[in-house]
């Protein structure tokens, strides 16, 4: 596509739907984790941020 | 879409599922150091609570063990004092065993002297019965000689009285005859003489004649103590004088009164005054004084 056409065009749209999904899947995955360290946190120390 | 994003993304993606899988692994492991803590914390409390307890036993035991030593150190005392006590007793005890072991050596040494007196007194109880068996022996035989001498001193008695009836008789024969010759005699105016009998009559011991020496001590008075009735003499036992004598004062040609001697020293003599003249005014200093008159 040329800068041109890309200047033109209204609507964004991904160059390749393989690599968004690997970078879905990464963040995803990075979500997941923190959401498990959070959960596991609360738990355990029955807050997120504060030093008991 | 350049190749370097797409390896940036692929790695991106790659990355990310390995450091969330080691973060995710990580925390999965990871120990509960709440709970860690909340045990320990719970485990110190009880601990604590266990060593307040121990501490309070430890008190207890404590208070026990000096009240236990004060009274152990009573009974110490106590039992010290008895120990003193019968340590005492046992060296007095000892003492008098010592004193009754050389009493009993005493008594047996006296013993073993009164057994050989015994002995001794055995023997001489042994002599002494014989002698008696021999004094008994000649008892009886003086016994014997005894009778024979009565016998013999009854039949010279019933003699002598036959002897003496003859004499009694013979006198009155010889009254008869003297009589008759008298009467014959008077008629011729005379008498007869007595006659000497041919036969000396048998004399009898007489006592000795005892003769009396004069002890012719002659003093003077030299003291008089008329209160108790005392005067002293001149003479003492140097020249004779003996207790019990008797001296007479005399002054002059007048008897004063006697003296007798109660207490005798070497130049004088100290005595009694008896039958004082009180018309002579008793004797003085100077009065002479004699044994004899």
């Amino acid at each position: 596509m040329s800068p041109e056409a890309q200047i033109h065009s209204t609507k964004p749209a991904a160059a390749s739907n393989l690599y968004t999904a690997l970078l879905a899947i990464a963040f995803g995955v990075v979500l997941a984790t923190a959401a498990f360290v959070a959960v596991k946190c609360y738990f355990i120390y029955e807050t997120l941020f504060k030093i008991p | 879409m350049s190749n370097l994003t797409k390896i940036l993304i692929v790695l991106l993606t790659l990355s990310a599922i390995l450091l969330c899988g080691i973060v995710v692994t990580y925390v999965a492991n990871a120990d509960n150091y709440r709970q860690k803590y909340a045990s320990l914390n719970s485990e110190r409390d009880s601990l604590e609570k266990d060593k307040e307890s121990l501490n309070n036993q430890l008190k207890e035991k404590i208070q026990q063990k000096d009240d236990l030593e004060k009274s152990l150190n009573g009974q110490l005392s106590t039992l010290k004092t008895r120990a003193d006590d019968l340590q005492a007793k046992i060296d007095t005890v000892e003492r008098e065993r010592a004193e009754l072991l050389e009493r009993v050596n005493g008594w047996a040494s006296i013993t073993k002297d009164f057994q050989a007196t015994t002995e001794k007194q055995t023997e001489l109880l042994s002599t002494a019965q014989e002698d008696v068996k021999q004094l008994k022996a000649e008892e009886i035989k003086l016994s014997k000689d005894l009778e024979q001498t009565s016998a013999t001193l009854i039949e010279k008695t019933a003699i002598i009285e036959a002897a003496e009836v003859e004499k009694r008789r013979l006198v009155e024969e010889k009254a008869d005859l003297q009589n008759r010759l008298d009467k014959t005699m008077q008629a011729g105016g005379k008498v007869a003489a007595a006659g000497t009998p041919v036969t000396q009559e048998k004399g009898y011991a007489l006592p000795a004649q005892t003769t009396a020496a004069a002890i012719n001590l002659k003093a003077s008075v030299s003291e008089v103590d008329a209160k108790n009735s005392l005067a002293t003499i001149s003479i003492g036992s140097a020249d004779g004088v003996k207790e019990g004598m008797k001296f007479h004062v005399t002054r002059g040609s007048e008897f004063v009164c006697d003296v007798l001697i109660v207490d005798v020293d070497t130049e004088k003599a100290v005595g009694v005054l008896e039958l004082v003249q009180s018309a002579t005014g008793g004797p003085k200093v100077g009065d002479n004084a004699a044994t004899n008159l």
